[in-house]
């Protein structure tokens, strides 16, 4: 199909893109009177939960904190409490850094350029959190265990079973996401650099 | 005419535009119908900041094909492919017409196309000048003319491929 053939076909299927009248008036009523909610700039649901249980995950971690008496402990719990209250932090600033955006003020050229590093810069932030989950994990055992007054060390296979297969199951998930992160970065970048040229 | 049945007005008349800009980089009714949406918002909030100086379609292509980029499948994390199958398998469902088998084609070749390439052919399709196009996509008018005859130079490949 050459393209000036395309061109017919475009502008024959134009005469059938109508949207019902109803449906827009319908659409139209309600957004004018502010009842409608952008997605652009809207941070998810999922984000916000994350976020509360992590937020949750750290007072709890400051209520208890008394009853940690080893000090190794004590600097694990601290950890933990900031990497639970950075890890969401970081979450939304980036996710807000993505999704922070005006529309109408640039060319379409430049809304694919922002929008590609924008979504890099994301990605990135992400790789970074979950190498950080990974870290929080690895503390969370112990600490736990020493507020519920456990000495893993008597819990019979943790060292040698438990622990290493959490372990192991974290990484496969942690490296299958990012893989995945690092091929949609790859293509990001590589969409980057075709348009540009 | 107050601002509110302006818009209106100024939407009524032009949303074939904005209905194909939706159609072009979904996959999916639902998300068709979440785009045109978003689309029409988008128009409302930056209404004010239009301007005389700037052509009224010029405006309104820009604001829909760059919200159509922003809220890009963002849950599938992918930027550069817009899978049109849903649409192209649910042409080829439906009838056996000939008319609707080139849609269907017209659909497959555009799909080949990355962002920029395929708002250039979106635009050029809808008769747009070298001139409007680059005002559009924010490129000289000789780099419009060069990336369509890019384009058209994939298009053969990719007929000659298949």
């Amino acid at each position: 199909m050459e393209l000036e053939e395309m061109k017919n076909v475009w502008q024959e299927t134009s005469k059938a893109t109508k949207k019902p009248d109803h449906l827009t008036n319908q659409f139209l009523e309600k957004m004018t009177a502010k009842k409608y909610n952008s997605k652009i700039n809207k941070i998810g649901y999922s984000e916000y939960i994350g976020s509360v249980i992590c937020f949750l995950a750290a007072i709890y971690l400051i209520i208890n904190l008394n009853k940690i008496e080893r000090p190794l402990m004590q600097i694990f719990a601290f950890v933990g409490m900031l990497l639970l209250f950075i890890l969401p932090i970081i979450s939304m600033l980036s996710l807000r850094n993505l999704k922070n955006i005006n529309v109408s003020s640039k060319t379409y050229l430049e809304a694919i350029e922002d929008f590609g590093k924008r979504k890099i810069n994301f990605l990135k932030f992400q790789k970074l959190n979950i190498s950080l989950a990974l870290f929080l994990l690895v503390i969370a055992v112990p600490v736990l265990s020493a507020i519920k007054g456990k000495d893993i060390d008597q819990t019979p296979n943790f060292w040698t079973l438990t622990f290493p297969i959490t372990i192991a199951f974290f990484l496969i998930f942690a490296l299958w996401v990012l893989r995945s992160y690092r091929r949609i970065l790859n293509e990001t970048a590589k969409m980057l650099s075709e348009i540009n040229n | 005419m107050d601002k509110k049945s302006l818009f209106i007005k100024v939407i009524k008349e032009n949303e074939g535009l904005i209905f194909k800009v939706a159609n072009l980089y979904t996959n999916s009714l639902h998300d068709q119908e979440d785009l045109y949406q978003e689309i029409v918002f988008q128009l409302w909030k930056s209404f004010d900041s239009f301007n005389d100086r700037s052509k009224l379609s010029t405006w309104m292509y820009r604001v829909a094909m760059n919200t159509a980029i922003y809220t890009l499948k963002t849950a599938e994390r992918k930027i550069k492919t817009i899978s049109i199958d849903a649409e192209t398998e649910h042409v080829a469902n439906v009838s056996d017409n000939p008319e609707e088998h080139k849609v269907k084609a017209l659909y497959e070749r555009i799909k080949i196309l990355n962002l920029l390439e395929k708002g250039i052919i979106m635009l050029y399709l809808e008769g747009k000048s070298h001139q409007e196009i680059g005002e559009i996509v924010g490129i000289s008018t000789s780099n419009v003319g060069t990336k369509i005859s890019r384009i058209k130079e994939k298009l053969k490949n990719y007929g000659t491929k298949k």
